[in-house]
């Protein structure tokens, strides 16, 4: 059973600790989607924010495919914000798609795979990681935060990519 | 005044086509499982000069300006045009160390090509921390220059190891 499937299970059966949780695990995508997609900012990315997750509690309980949960919240996300764009041009709702949408949600679901196959690697890797390529860190750098000699960074970097490849595709190498 | 390219933005453009080369070579490598872990980071590495490049164009080119024209800005232009080439080298020497590792595990028809790309790094390198001590705001214990100084060490030890791999 995924994350998502056992997240959305616990969510039925009522666990308010639960909906916390996924709450948690999707508001940067939705936020993402807002902001990246459809340029939406500050008041307008809240509302559409606050319209999802209102949607998504009421609505929980039609989703057939509780491992879909991430493409569900999506399209409600894309909806909520047509919505609010259409309503602010007075335009039809399919005037107001940005034509490169589906390449910006395409990225986003990517980079939100990537992130939770991260949360997945031991923390040396987690912090390893992030400080090469999020942070642009030099090797020295991190040698120097991490006491590991700065030699040895490129290679230990290679190996967590690896387990973090083997997280993402199970059925690669 | 458009962006002009000096030795900062041509030293990082040398060390972006020496980081593309090694993941090239990584790339090309058979067998080698770990490749695609060097070439990510080989590909973030050039990804990382070229925007050096563009950014050291034009705080080059902004003390530049005020050089001639007296600017009162002259003193935090210079700050700026000092920072970039730090960082340039600071780079450098991590393409010179990613250059290490693929020369050590590459096919050895392609040895050559990552020692020579850490090598290219190491002068890139070299470039960028001259550029740092010849600003007129820096002085001998500056710890810019330091800094500088520290990543063209390691540039030169690494290219050292890369040209001597598989000897």
């Amino acid at each position: 059973m995924s994350r998502d499937e056992e997240l959305v299970g616990r969510c039925l059966a009522g666990d308010r600790e639960a909906w916390d949780e996924l709450v948690q695990a999707y508001s940067r995508y939705v936020y993402a989607i807002c902001s990246q997609g459809y340029r939406l900012q500050g008041a307008d990315a809240e509302d559409v924010f606050q319209e999802v997750f209102l949607r998504v509690y009421d609505r929980l309980g039609t989703l057939r495919d509780r491992a879909a949960l991430r493409p569900w919240i999506a399209q409600m996300t894309r909806r909520a914000c047509l919505d609010k764009l259409a309503a602010a041009s007075r335009e039809e709702v399919s005037d107001v798609e940005p034509t490169d949408i589906d390449e910006t949600l395409a990225e986003l679901d990517d980079a939100f795979a990537v992130r939770g196959a991260m949360a997945e690697l031991p923390e040396e890797c987690q912090e390893v990681l992030d400080r090469f390529f999020c942070r642009d860190e030099s090797y020295r750098t991190i040698g120097d935060a991490l006491a590991i000699p700065s030699g040895t960074i490129a290679s230990r970097i290679s190996r967590c990519l690896a387990r973090l490849r083997q997280i993402l595709d199970p059925t690669d190498g | 005044m458009a962006a002009k390219n000096g030795a900062g933005s041509i030293a990082a453009l040398t060390a972006a086509a020496a980081a593309r080369l090694i993941a090239d070579v990584a790339r090309e490598t058979s067998g080698w499982k770990g490749s695609a872990g060097v070439v990510a980071q080989a590909t973030a590495l050039a990804e990382r000069c070229e925007a050096l490049a563009v950014e050291d164009a034009e705080a080059f080119t902004a003390a530049l300006d005020a050089l001639t024209n007296n600017s009162p800005d002259l003193v935090d232009r210079m700050v700026t045009a000092t920072a970039v080439p730090v960082e340039i080298a600071v780079v450098a020497a991590d393409v010179a160390e990613a250059a290490v590792v693929v020369a050590e595990r590459c096919d050895g028809l392609l040895r050559a090509d990552a020692a020579g790309a850490a090598a290219l790094a190491a002068g890139a390198a070299s470039a960028a921390a001259h550029l740092v001590r010849a600003n007129l705001t820096v002085t001998a214990d500056d710890p810019r220059l330091k800094r500088a100084e520290i990543a063209v060490d390691d540039a030169r030890y690494s290219a050292s190891r890369a040209l001597d791999s598989g000897t």
